[in-house]
């Protein structure tokens, strides 16, 4: 009963959403705001009926009810209760359930935030969030139904891929899928701007907080999915240029991008077309990301079981998306006003420059992940691009923008003072010089490591370096007011500080992966192997048995000059149900450091195939991304986004001085 | 600044970045990109050794063997099938029957893997395996899903 | 309950449409003015702080004021179209058809509404007369998980595989049961008996040593009969008819193979040419009729494989091939009759009969 109500629910959410795909439109074209006025509640209602949908599938999957297909094929009843509910998305019918669960999520927050928003704006993003919606609903229950039933249930199910038992499956999912699908909310945005005319400041400021949050989302999502990667490949890579990594890139610089030019929108009331053109680009890459991951296009470490008839739908919704909204801003972009053109060397300048950037390199993961596609497609080779191609180019187009990243900030609106900028940003190029000197002696190389370290301390500091001259500058010294200027200054300031940091921590950890070490060796009980500066001994290997798995367990420790640091267990898992294993990689940080084993059955018994690496500072990878992320939260919190609670304190203070 | 010439900066700049992308693109293409064969079509094209690519088709039965680290098997589309030598950790689903795509260099006799792919799901078989396979007539529509069960 | 359910949250989603609709317009909101004097407001923060020159203030200053006024005139209301009642009507009978429609003839398309929901503890639980045969299946193999020397476990498992078509499963079982609990006659024909099944209904070399080794050990009535397939499979009448004869006189009066034994007995005796196993095979229990069909057909094909010359085989094969819907077997089948009765008028007919019957003319 509960799992027919939970379809019953997902498809009377179909039926609103294709009413508010229509009514409010309806009501802006013919100016009635009663036709508007409805489109928050079933926003709202959709998003419950979504909820209770997926609460039933949740239901079904901790009961282990296997009279449905999609509990039999990746479910257990052995499963221990956290994978049970994680697995839920962890397959195709249930993430496409959670992606339209979170799509209405965001139109529900947008349906009770609207009170700050013109009427007509609020219904037409609202509408334009349901087209989205309805398209896939319709796609989850015509292609990927996961209430699919059948008549005899079996007894026992298939069990979900190990690779996806694992507690990072549990938070990366919905991190990313946040992040791509709230990246819809600024989609709708833009649609509703075009539909309704309204292309300025003010839109500029109410799109900002759903852009951030969604780029927040998206940050963390590819984070925890590459230290997800990183520890469950057992190789211990953890970015692979990989389609479906590129997949979920391509709509993160897109949206960087957005925040940045919708900044000068904001400030400038500049860059509109250019702004509204990035965020139909950002939402229409993350529908890309999704037809690539589900169709099974192209070869990926990460792709999902799949069915042609799903690829096919999915295309036709990305054309139906990416072409209306095009066609939408043809009609209307040249009935804008243009914005105004602005000194080459100001904080906008600098704005425009980072946007070109951005805008190169995202078209370069495009070339280079598309590229397979297109050639198979013309003359039926088939070729991979890997490694390499990005190295060569997204690399040598994003490190002179991290080079520009602390100048930019230390410009000013609308006229900026280059010289001035260098010279306050002197101690931060003297750190990162100081830098890549210590390191050249001590170290002696890699050069490409030196380099990046070097720019990745000029980075952090010249992040700050802005926000130190503003606070701690000659005109709050004279007066004595540096806690009042730190407070007086926008959050988003800090923000942007944070975010800036953020990847030069990032960049610090990846010029640090030069210095690694590793070795790939077998090794039986007593041996012990140097790697980095510790020695890994193998004290012994034996059996483990967990709730749905067999497990060989290797014992090692970490010595370090004669006394054992750590203790490290990495094993090989065997999932009995799947006649699958996987390796549990052994992981120990150090001083923000790693030591990773990883193991697989060795040739003799009792002995192990064993991978060691030493990975200085490589935590610092997954950190830079959550301090960017922390950067994002920061602006978030900036009250200036809070314009419909600004009118409302102002309303009072205004009406004693209109009566002067 | 005059408008045109703060026009101009805008558009220079941008065929500058536009230009050195682009000039970037081509130059890692023309390097970097690595053809896909299955067993047939490297034997049927007479590759010269030295040459990068990616072959792709299953483990053949009973080709595998370790020495240490480093392991040795033959990948088969089920008319011909190509010694590959690779050191290094294999993926969790590789195994003898699966479905593989190595990456690595052609030698004299047969080619030594950096990377060997498997899938995340064992029940999907990488596309371009199953296109190998399909021109080398050995796939059957249904036997890819249907991979259970077996015998009679 | 269930559709009243479905009849409640359907209300909820008409609902969610009409009381809107219900309400009144009220004032709408715009942000321009707010935004604008927030701007002014921030542009006199920076300059009090001095982040801004007061030049750059004054002029920052004066551009959003002229902004401020002209969304301060945008925000004139705007004349409300909309006072008739006809188009929230339309919408409201749009609500109230289209969402009810719509969510419930797409629902009766796509579910299940008879059906419960069937979580595992539920069912392993139902008791023994309603659970089926799966989950009771389950059980055993759960507790045999727990106790694997219980040899009685496997015993039990033996028939329950054999009735879902689990060969290979119950093959194992029953060498399990022998292995846990040793030898005795009917352990052994149960064993004897998986293999047969196994073997697609054909008596191996090493199902007949079992079988005879569970005779020798004591009487069994299972291993008599497999022992007579086994002769009558390998044409030897005589000991089949002994066999099964023996069995017969053993077995109580209401035992309930003693049809299907008179019926092979019958068959035995009466056709002594060409035996029809037709009624034998039908005498059978449902599983094991498929296997026993299957290995007949192929003895059959072997059969005229070796010599063609028999019509009546050939058209029996096709129609067999037919009947287990191997259409392209039964193709094949009858071409082969053709080249073998090439010139045998008489029989090509028969044959071009036949496969006008089964429409195998393509």
């Amino acid at each position: 009963m509960i799992v027919e109500t939970g379809h019953f629910a997902l498809v009377l959410a179909l039926a609103l959403a294709l009413v508010n795909a229509g009514v409010p439109l309806w009501g802006i074209a013919a100016r009635d705001r009663r036709l508007m006025a409805v489109a928050p509640s079933v926003a709202f209602a959709g998003f419950l009926l979504i909820a209770i949908s997926y609460a039933a599938l949740t239901y079904a999957h901790v009961t282990s009810d296997f009279s449905l297909v999609n509990v039999i094929e990746n479910s257990h009843s052995a499963k221990p209760l956290i994978y049970k509910i994680t697995g839920v998305w962890g397959n195709h019918e249930g993430s496409m359930l959670l992606w339209v669960l979170i799509l209405s999520l965001f139109a529900a927050a947008v349906a009770v935030s609207g009170r700050a928003m013109p009427i007509d704006l609020h219904a037409a993003v609202l509408a334009v969030q349901s087209w989205i919606a309805a398209a896939f609903l319709l796609f989850i229950l015509l292609t990927s139904n996961p209430f699919a039933r059948l008549v005899n249930p079996p007894i026992e199910g298939n069990d979900l891929n190990p690779l996806l038992q694992d507690p990072g499956l549990a938070i990366h999912p919905p991190l990313l899928y946040l992040g791509y699908v709230g990246l819809s909310i600024t989609f709708s945005f833009a649609a509703a701007a075009l539909i309704c005319g309204r292309i300025d400041a003010v839109w500029a400021r109410l799109v900002r907080p759903w852009t951030l949050a969604a780029w927040t989302f998206l940050t963390l999502g590819i984070a925890m999915g590459s230290y997800w990667a990183y520890y469950t490949l057992g190789w211990g890579g953890f970015w692979f240029w990989d389609p479906v990594e590129n997949a979920s890139l391509m709509p993160w610089i897109a949206a960087t991008a957005l925040l940045h030019s919708a900044t000068v929108m904001e400030k400038r009331e500049a860059l509109k077309v250019w702004t509204i053109f990035l965020a139909i680009l950002a939402f229409s890459l993350s529908l890309v990301g999704t037809f690539i991951v589900r169709s099974g296009v192209l070869t990926s470490v990460h792709a999902f079981a799949n069915d042609p008839r799903r690829g096919v739908f999915i295309l036709a919704i990305l054309v139906f998306f990416i072409g209306g909204s095009l066609l939408l801003f043809a009609l209307r972009a040249n009935a804008l006003k243009p914005g105004g053109f602005f000194v080459p060397v100001s904080r906008e300048g600098a704005l425009v420059l980072n946007n070109l950037v951005l805008s190169t390199c995202c078209a370069t993961v495009f070339i280079g992940t598309l590229y397979p596609l297109a050639l198979q497609a013309l003359n039926g080779a088939k070729i991979s691009v890997g490694p390499p191609f990005f190295n060569l180019t997204f690399v040598p187009l994003f490190l002179p923008l991290c080079a520009v990243m602390p100048i930019a900030q230390t410009l000013a609106w609308k006229r900026g003072d280059l010289l001035g900028s260098v010279q306050r940003l002197f101690f931060a190029f003297v750190c990162g010089a100081a830098l890549m000197l210590f390191l050249a002696v001590a170290r002696g190389g890699p050069a490409i490591s030196i380099l990046l370290a070097g720019l990745a301390v000029y980075l952090m500091i010249g992040a700050f370096t802005d926000l130190g001259t503003r606070i701690f500058g000659r005109a709050a010294l004279v007066n004595g007011h540096v806690l009042r200027h730190a407070l007086g200054l926008p959050r988003s300031t800090y923000g942007t500080a944070l975010a800036h940091a953020g990847i030069g921590l990032s960049l610090l950890g990846l010029a640090a992966t030069g210095w690694g070490a590793q070795k790939i060796l077998a090794m039986k009980p007593g041996d012990v192997a140097r790697v980095g500066s510790y020695e890994l001994a193998l004290e012994s290997v034996g059996p483990q048995t967990g709730p749905n798995y067999t497990a060989t367990v290797a014992h090692m420790a970490i010595r370090s000059g004669g006394s054992k640091v750590a203790q490290i267990d990495p094993a090989v898992r065997f999932y009995p149900t799947r006649q699958m294993s996987r390796s549990e990689a052994g992981i120990k940080t150090i001083d923000f450091g790693q030591v990773y084993v990883g193991i697989s059955d060795g040739t003799t018994p009792g002995s192990v195939n064993a991978r060691l690496y030493w990975k200085p500072l490589v935590t610092f990878i997954w950190f830079g991304a959550i301090v960017m992320a922390l950067g994002g939260l920061c602006s978030l919190s900036d009250r200036r986004l809070r314009i419909g609670v600004a009118r409302r304190v102002r309303k009072l203070a205004v009406a004693p001085q209109a009566a002067e | 600044m005059t408008r045109r010439r703060k026009r101009l900066a805008l558009i220079v700049s941008a065929l500058i970045v536009l230009g050195s992308g682009l000039g970037l693109v081509l130059y890692a293409l023309r390097d970097n990109i690595v053809f896909f064969y299955g067993p047939s079509e490297v034997y049927a094209k007479d590759l010269p050794p030295g040459t990068r690519l990616r072959i792709g088709g299953l483990v053949k039965q009973g080709s595998l063997t370790r020495e240490g680290t480093s392991v040795r098997f033959e990948v088969t589309d089920g008319k011909r099938a190509i010694p590959v030598t690779y050191s290094g950790a294999l993926p969790d689903l590789f195994r003898e029957g699966q479905g593989v795509v190595a990456e690595g260099v052609l030698g004299t006799s047969g080619m030594t893997a950096s990377t060997i792919l498997a899938k995340h799901d064992e029940r999907y078989m990488p596309r371009e395996v199953v296109d190998a396979l399909k021109k080398a007539g050995r796939w059957q529509e249904n036997a890819g899903t249907a991979g259970m069960g077996g015998g009679s | 309950m269930l559709w009243g359910i479905f009849a409640l949250l359907t209300g909820a989603a008409v609902l969610a449409v009409l009381w809107p609709l219900a309400k009144p317009v009220q004032k709408a909101a715009s942000p321009d003015v707010a935004f604008y004097r927030a701007k002014l407001d921030e542009i006199e923060r920076d300059a009090e702080l001095a982040a801004i020159s007061p030049q750059d203030a004054q002029a920052a200053k004066t551009e959003a004021a002229r902004q401020l006024l002209a969304a301060a005139e945008k925000d004139e209301p705007k004349p409300t179209l909309g006072v008739s009642p006809l188009r929230p009507r339309l919408v409201a009978i749009v609500a109230l058809v289209f969402i009810p429609a719509l969510a419930l003839g797409l629902y009766t398309y796509l579910g299940h509404p008879d059906w419960p929901d069937e979580p595992l503890e539920a069912r392993l639980n139902a008791p023994a007369e309603s659970m089926d045969i799966n989950a009771a299946i389950a059980k055993v193999e759960a507790h045999l998980a727990q106790h694997p020397d219980d040899g009685l476990g496997y015993v039990v498992l033996v028939p329950a595989y054999l009735r879902l078509g689990r060969i290979e499963d119950a093959v194992h079982a029953a060498q399990m049961a022998l292995q846990k609990l040793g030898e005795n006659p009917q352990r052994l024909a149960a064993y004897g008996e998986t293999l047969v099944f196994a073997n697609h209904g054909i008596v191996t070399e090493e199902a007949r040593r079992l079988f005879t080794r569970a005779l020798a050990a004591g009487a069994e009535p299972k291993a008599l009969f497999f022992l007579g397939l086994a002769a009558s499979q390998e044409g030897d009448k005589t000991n089949a008819r002994a066999y099964w004869q023996k069995l017969l006189a053993q077995s109580p009066p209401n035992a309930p193979w003693r049809s299907d034994l008179t019926a092979r007995l019958a068959a035995l005796s009466g056709e002594a040419a060409a035996p029809d196993p037709a009624a034998a095979i039908a005498a059978l229990p449902a599983a094991e009729r498929e296997a026993a069909i299957r290995a007949m057909i192929d003895k059959l094909a072997a059969r005229l494989a070796e010599n063609g010359q028999d019509i009546d085989g050939w058209l029996r094969l096709v129609r067999a091939y037919k009947v287990m819907n191997e259409v392209d077997k039964a193709r094949a089948a009858l071409a082969a009759a053709r080249r073998d009765f090439g010139g045998n008028a008489a029989a090509t007919a028969r044959l071009d009969a036949l496969a006008h019957e089964l429409g195998l003319n393509s």
